[in-house]
């Protein structure tokens, strides 16, 4: 039946289930790639054999005839060369047997769990690089990352705030900004992204004005229909009653009773927001974790991709539960 | 004690007129209330009741004519002027008690005191917040203080409503459809409540104070509108002038009760005949001022009269 409750170990289980075939598919995926790069190897290695078979016999050959040969000089020379060849073509034999026998061919491209823990997890966080540059990988990044991040969603989740709370309060307002900011938040933002790249030099500020402008028309926008719609001009008319000033009623009426729905809004903005930010930093960073995962995409080397794309996604989780707790703790009124 | 005057009228309306493009809703209506009245306006639906409301509240001024408090034209809403609406009567990010005491809370300081004498603000606050409760008590919602109103009924909502307006002492308090839409038994809880506050009235009255509460119900109940109020007023477009809008067609004390007094609704059938053909009948077209004679009575009976 439609909407029929189940129980809470049902759901549970049937969430871990779905993580572990995740893992599962992964798991499939990843030994059948690898596997496939060792078959590949062996056959390059069996070829290879073959040739050199051909090649030993030819050298046989020509022992033969060097030995007829009657000038002493001319043989000795012969017979030393032939016996260079000898030692490397049976040097490569062994090799290559060895690579017939035991392919050792690692596939980059999805990469095994243990690959994915030795190049991925262990490299992203010991120290990397020359002497003179060593790093984290993973403090450097993320740190360098988060922090743009951050500051862009507090600089930009404020103004998008003050300005979409006046414009649903002050229809002058409204009318001055509702045209650009309903054409800019039709624009891509990150097709302005060459634009910022030539108007502001490559440096902190350019990573918050692209977030700040990437999510400022569209929520803003949405912060003054909230204010429009939510706000029943009962409870205005009511506050004026009660001897409310502008301001107290802008911020104890209004801002109070849109703050859950800003909350809301907010949270789903961090995403847009991190796909400009790595976007941007894959353009021209040299830290963030756009830059790490540009390297290694040169490289085509997923190990520390993978343990990126990991980590990128449990801190979106944690940052949207942290956000949903803090619009309960501050605005228990509103339930779920 | 101050001498008694003939007519003390907290609210007056002179020819407050009003119209919506072609549509002209409100045509001269005048009116006047005068302290400790419990006024109950009727009309038929669509007759420009909520346009009246808004005018006396100040929301919405009238196009033409004015309204006046105390003698004072006004066109903008103001502390002096409670109202309680039938729906979103309550700020859902407040407690019933936070609710309460917020009037006192905007009337009382500003944004700046708050903000700077956070140590003194803190003290008012919880005076404030004690003097809600007390209120709530008497309102018979002891129980509720620390709830959001998305928790309470819809007639305790009203109740808290009801509260909010008065820990203001309003010198006029609107009440609009407060009850339409509560249950029977909620409902007639709540008239009750109406009625003590008349009681209120008289007992001021006896002790030479003036009223405290003077109340404009709009209600389309009209057993409600006989029952809780002292004076029936009925807004209606079917007189002789009604093309050019509506205008009070009714004005007439109705009985006052007890609030432990028995309903006797059969003493209302009379009255609401009446009603019915004054304000509600678009066959019955008169002179608007036939039904309205509530303050010849009152000025006729003076010494009698309550108020």
């Amino acid at each position: 039946m439609i909407r029929q409750p189940i129980s809470r170990n049902w759901r549970i289980g049937l969430g871990v289930a779905s993580m572990l075939t995740l893992a599962l598919l992964y798991t499939l995926l990843s030994s059948s790639r690898q596997a496939a790069a060792k078959r590949d190897q062996q056959q390059v290695a069996g070829k290879k054999l073959q040739e050199l078979q051909t090649e030993r016999t030819l050298v046989e050959s020509r022992r033969t005839q060097a030995a007829e040969l009657e000038d002493d000089d001319q043989r000795q020379r012969q017979l030393s060369r032939i016996a260079n060849d000898e030692r490397r073509i049976s040097d490569d034999i062994a090799k290559f047997t060895r690579l017939s026998d035991a392919p050792d061919k690692e596939d980059l491209t999805v990469p095994s769990w243990k690959m994915l823990y030795r190049q991925g997890l262990l490299r992203s966080c010991t120290p990397q690089g020359a002497f003179q540059r060593k790093e984290v990988w993973i403090t450097t990044d993320f740190e360098a990352t988060i922090v743009r991040l951050v500051t862009a969603l507090v600089l930009g989740i404020g103004a998008s705030l003050t300005l979409g709370i006046l414009m649903g309060c002050f229809d002058p307002l409204d009318a001055f900004f509702t045209p650009p900011f309903a054409l800019l938040s039709k624009v891509p933002a990150t097709a302005v992204l060459p634009i910022f790249f030539v108007l502001i030099q490559i440096n902190f500020k350019l990573y918050i004005a692209i977030i700040v402008f990437g999510m400022l028309p569209s929520l803003a926008q949405s912060i003054s229909a909230t204010v429009r719609k939510d706000v029943p001009e009962e409870l205005i008319f009511k506050a004026y009653t009660l001897g409310a000033s502008q301001c107290e009623l802008i911020w104890e009426v209004i801002f109070k009773q849109v703050l859950p729905r800003v909350l809301d809004a907010a949270r789903l903005q961090i995403g847009p927001a991190l796909v400009l930010l790595v976007a941007a930093e894959w353009m021209v960073a040299g830290e963030g974790i756009g830059y790490r995962l540009r390297l290694f995409y040169q490289r085509t080397d997923m190990t520390v991709v993978f343990v990126y794309v990991f980590i990128l996604g449990v801190l979106g989780l944690a940052t949207d539960y942290a956000l949903i707790w803090t619009r309960r703790k501050l605005c228990p009124w509103f339930g779920d | 004690m101050s001498s008694p005057k003939v007519r003390d009228i907290v609210l007056e309306c002179r020819n407050l007129s009003h119209w919506f493009g072609a549509n002209k809703v409100l045509k001269d209506v005048n009116l006047q209330v005068g302290r400790g009245q419990i006024v109950a306006l009727v009309g038929p639906s669509g007759c420009g009741k909520s346009t009246l409301l808004r005018a006396i509240l100040g929301t919405h001024p009238p196009r033409g004519g004015e309204v006046l408090m105390d003698g004072v034209a006004y066109r903008s809403p103001a502390r002096h002027r409670g109202i309680v609406y039938q729906r979103y009567s309550l700020f859902p990010f407040l407690t019933a008690e936070e609710n309460v005491a917020f009037g006192l809370k905007l009337d009382q300081t500003s944004l700046v005191y708050r903000s700077f004498n956070y140590f003194k603000w803190r003290k008012l606050r919880a005076a404030h917040i004690e003097q809600a409760g007390r209120f709530l008590d008497r309102v018979g919602l002891s129980a509720a203080k620390g709830h959001y109103p998305a928790e309470l009924s819809g007639g305790m909502c009203q109740r808290v409503a009801i509260a909010q307006a008065l820990i203001m002492r309003p010198k006029l308090l609107l009440l609009d459809e407060p009850f339409g839409a509560l249950d029977e038994a909620t409902r007639e809880s709540l008239q009750l409540m109406l009625l003590q506050l008349y009681e209120e009235n008289l007992q001021a009255k006896k002790r030479g104070e003036p009223a405290p509460h003077t109340i404009l119900i709009v209600t389309h109940e009209l057993n409600e509108a006989i029952y809780v109020s002292n004076r029936v007023l009925g807004l209606s477009q079917y007189h002789a002038g009604g093309r050019d809008g509506a205008t009070i067609v009714y004005d007439k004390p109705a009985p006052i009760y007890q609030p432990n007094e028995p309903k006797d609704v059969s003493d209302f059938i009379e009255q609401k005949e009446e009603l019915l053909k004054a304000v509600f009948s678009p066959n019955d077209i008169k002179h608007h001022a036939e039904f309205v004679s509530f303050w010849d009575d009152h000025d006729r009976h003076f010494a009698t009269n309550a108020f």
